[in-house]
């Protein structure tokens, strides 16, 4: 396998998840704000912290609001992570790699690109809005169907699903960040009197709430949505089965053992603590930690298999 | 309203039509797609239209317009209507196409080694080397199977009598296979209901016979031999297709930064695993950025050394370094003279008749007439630089008469052929428009043609350039078993 073309099916991946994330952010995070009294801590401009653009947010925009979040987090061009921006490099990742992916790829991802390009204008539109949201979700999981059922699990595969795990990650680490606004000493008494319905954002925001219910069978409290997000086993989404499966793909790849060293160091700082005693802001210290690391064992793998040294023949 | 108020408008006038006897009676073959045409009501055909403009656009089949204002992506222009060839007339048509590349790899194998064509008189020297495709740092090459033209597209376009001409030999690196692909994947889509009614020859195995055709140049008779298509990238015009065959045909699509040649002079791809040997290279790169060793030295499209890996057998390239030769406006004039020549028979298909205004001769007889003729440079594509007598101004003919004088080697003289139409919509209505054809032809260990081709169809009326980066649009291309139909034709 070329190394552009690992190259480019590694970030399709990363961005194809970063776009149903924040899709699901979004429209989750619409919800729960139609809920909360309006003297909360959380508001619009949580979610531009949540992916930490406040500077580039300054740089674009006067004011919050609504309207301005929402240009921003989807449309804004200047925006790097704005949703379209990240739709728009899946779609040239996909456009460059269409002899390696099963062809309805290119086909759905076009489409999609072409939905949402022509739907932005209409963004300011809550309920209009929050269809497209529903709708981008969706395709997202078309997409992954495609390439979970029809690609041979070649080495392209792995870096894809590599990739896909490491972003879930990242985004997984960003939403637990919000536990130390959830569990701050100081905070307000609305905040305390909406606690069931904000922890239960918090799985929502990462599509856990029905899994969660099932494993236990309690009230949604903060216990439980740490202990569940950030270590369960069975669950997809959360820290431990996101950052396990960044190693069962890394494996195969061609001369993985160090990456794999370094990956598996990560594991053992991240699950040998127990991160449920730790004080609210501690959580936020080790989210922002695992988020560094993430990042560089993402450029780790760009230099040992996307840009190696080599000596030629 | 159905759609038969529009056909009974329909009228080709002077001009040989593709589907349609005279102005009300369709030809033999083509009465079942007619009768299913004039059946339809006009909402419905028009939904088809607006079906296969969605299609195209979602599946991103694109090409690329360079502009002044940036370069643009236009979805591919796709005519609905197809054109019909009957088998009958085709399978004569496939052997004359099959019969001149033959003669043309031979031509090239032999100019660039023991020059018996040459030496016997057939051709001038100077001919051969005014063609801006000859290389010589190709001389003394034996490509395998002495094959240099793997991939060929040539144009043919039909006079008002209906004889059906060569025009030109695409022999560098001809672009469009994989928009001939993508018209009959759009027409199964919009008009399925048609393919139950005729039997329609099949386009979509021509990734296959490509890919067998590379395997049989592999250098060392490697038997799974790794082959790679090599593209200038993204925002060359034809990058749909390039990615399209690579991923059809099974090529690892890949650009001169991911070639290398190593010390032991064969070529490498860097690879996840670090370097792996590549065997077969379909470039669709031109010789002049192929190599900055030996041709363009200011290209960076090209692999450094790949030259010399080619000429040491190392490396099969496809179409082979040089080729370009015979893909020359004055070489094209004596095509039929190679086939009698190499192949003792006479030629199937015949050149459009030709003027070189080499041989002053046929210079003054091309300066008397040249508000009748169509004249082009040796060396140029894609329908640029050409002088169209009946279409241009007292001004352009007198520029062009310059030229011609100035340097008359470079040009070739032809008769405004009355262009072939056929029936295409155009809005409200269906109109007559000239069409061209591009089938294309495989040589390796054996040859193959595609059945029908890339049927080209200029939109505006009156217009005879087809070229899509001119305005030009595509229609899908039928080969139709009409031997059980009888009747008139």
């Amino acid at each position: 396998m070329l190394s552009r073309v690992a190259e480019r099916v590694y970030w399709l991946a990363r961005y194809l998840e970063r776009v149903e994330n924040t899709a699901r952010l979004i429209n989750v995070h619409t919800g729960l704000l139609m809920d909360l009294p309006r003297d909360v801590e959380i508001d619009w401009f949580t979610l531009v912290t949540i992916f930490d653009a406040e500077m580039f947010y300054h740089a674009n925009f006067e004011q919050i609001n609504e309207n301005n979040v929402m240009q921003f987090l989807l449309a804004e061009p200047n925006n790097p992570i704005s949703l379209l921006n990240s739709l728009s490099a899946v779609r040239e990742n996909a456009r460059t790699s269409l002899d390696i992916l099963p062809e309805e790829t290119w086909e759905q991802v076009n489409e999609l690109y072409l939905l949402v390009k022509n739907e932005m204008a209409a963004i300011s539109n809550r309920r209009r809005r929050q269809q497209l949201l529903l709708t981008i979700m969706e395709r997202c999981q078309t997409v992954w169907g495609i390439l979970v059922n029809h690609m041979s699990r070649n080495h392209a595969y792995h870096f894809m699903q590599t990739a896909k795990h490491l972003e879930r990650a990242d985004m997984t680490s960003r939403i637990l960040e919000m536990t130390s606004l959830l569990m701050a000493e100081n905070r307000s008494e609305s905040m305390r009197a909406a606690e069931g319905i904000l922890w239960t954002h918090l799985l929502r925001a990462l599509s856990a709430q029905q899994m969660y219910t099932q494993t236990y069978s309690s009230s949604v409290n903060a216990d439980g949505v740490l202990t569940f997000l950030i270590r369960d086993e069975a669950f997809p989404r959360s820290l431990f089965f996101s950052l396990k499966a960044i190693g069962r793909y890394l494996w195969p790849l061609p001369q993985s053992a160090t990456t794999l060293e370094h990956h598996q160091k990560i594991m053992s700082e991240m699950f040998n603590e127990n991160l449920k005693e730790l004080p609210a802001e501690m959580i936020y210290t080790r989210m922002d930690e695992l988020q560094a690391k993430l990042a560089e064992l993402s450029s780790q793998i760009s230099q040992k298999w996307f840009h190696p040294d080599r000596s030629v023949a | 309203m159905s759609m038969m108020q529009l056909w009974r408008d329909y009228d080709p006038g002077e001009f040989y039509d593709e589907l349609m006897h005279d102005q009300h009676q369709p030809r033999h073959f083509s009465y079942k797609l007619l009768d299913y045409l004039k059946s339809m009501r006009k909402e419905a055909f028009e939904q088809r239209i607006v079906d296969s403009e969605l299609e195209i656009l979602e599946r991103g089949i694109t090409f690329t317009v360079y502009s002044d204002a940036g370069n643009i992506d236009r979805a591919w222009p796709f005519d609905i209507i197809p054109r019909i060839i009957p088998k009958g007339e085709w399978d004569c048509t496939e052997k004359g196409l099959v019969q001149r590349i033959r003669a043309l790899n031979m031509f090239i194998n032999d100019i660039y080694n023991d020059g018996n064509i040459i030496r016997d008189g057939l051709i001038p020297e100077e001919v051969v080397l005014q063609s801006k495709g000859y290389r010589p740092q190709c001389k003394g090459m034996q490509p395998a199977h002495g094959i240099w033209a793997h991939i060929c597209g040539s144009d043919l376009v039909r006079d008002d009598n209906g004889t059906m001409y060569v025009l030109e030999d695409n022999l560098r690196v001809p672009s469009g296979v994989a928009y001939m692909l993508e018209n009959r994947k759009t027409t199964k889509r919009v008009l399925p209901e048609l393919f139950k009614l005729l039997h329609i020859s099949p386009v979509n195995d021509y990734p296959s016979h490509l890919s067998a055709m590379l395997a049989s140049l592999a250098p060392d008779d490697i038997t799974h031999p790794k082959m790679v298509l090599l593209t200038p990238g993204i925002y060359n015009s034809a990058y749909f297709e390039h990615a399209a065959l690579a991923q059809q045909a099974g090529l690892i699509l890949l650009e001169g930064a991911d070639l290398t040649v190593g010390n032991d002079g064969y070529v490498y791809m860097k690879t996840i695993h670090g370097l792996e040997r590549v065997d077969v290279i379909y470039r669709r790169i031109d010789d002049d950025f192929i190599d900055p060793l030996v041709f363009r030295e200011d290209s960076t499209l090209g692999i450094p050394g790949i030259m010399q890996s080619w000429r040491e057998g190392k490396v099969a390239i496809a179409n082979a370094p040089g080729c370009g030769v015979a893909d020359d406006k004055v070489i094209y004039a004596y095509v039929p003279a190679m086939i009698r020549y190499y192949l003792n028979e006479e030629p199937l298909l015949p050149n459009v008749p030709t003027w070189m205004c080499r041989d002053p001769h046929q210079l003054q007889h091309v300066l008397d007439n040249l508000a009748d003729l169509v004249v082009k440079p040796a060396n140029e594509s894609g329908g640029y630089g050409m002088l169209v007598g009946p279409h241009s101004s007292e001004e352009q003919i007198e520029a062009f008469r310059q030229l011609l004088i100035d340097d008359p080697n470079n040009y070739i003289a032809q008769p405004t052929l009355k262009l072939s139409v056929s029936p295409t919509s155009c809005g409200d209505h269906i109109a007559p428009r000239h069409v061209d054809l591009r089938p294309f032809i495989l040589s390796g260990k054996n040859n193959y043609v595609t059945p029908g081709g890339l049927t080209r169809v200029a939109l505006v009326k009156g217009s005879l350039v087809v070229n899509s980066s001119q305005g030009g649009g595509s229609k899908d291309t039928w080969i139709v078993d009409d031997s059980h139909f009888g009747g008139l034709n």
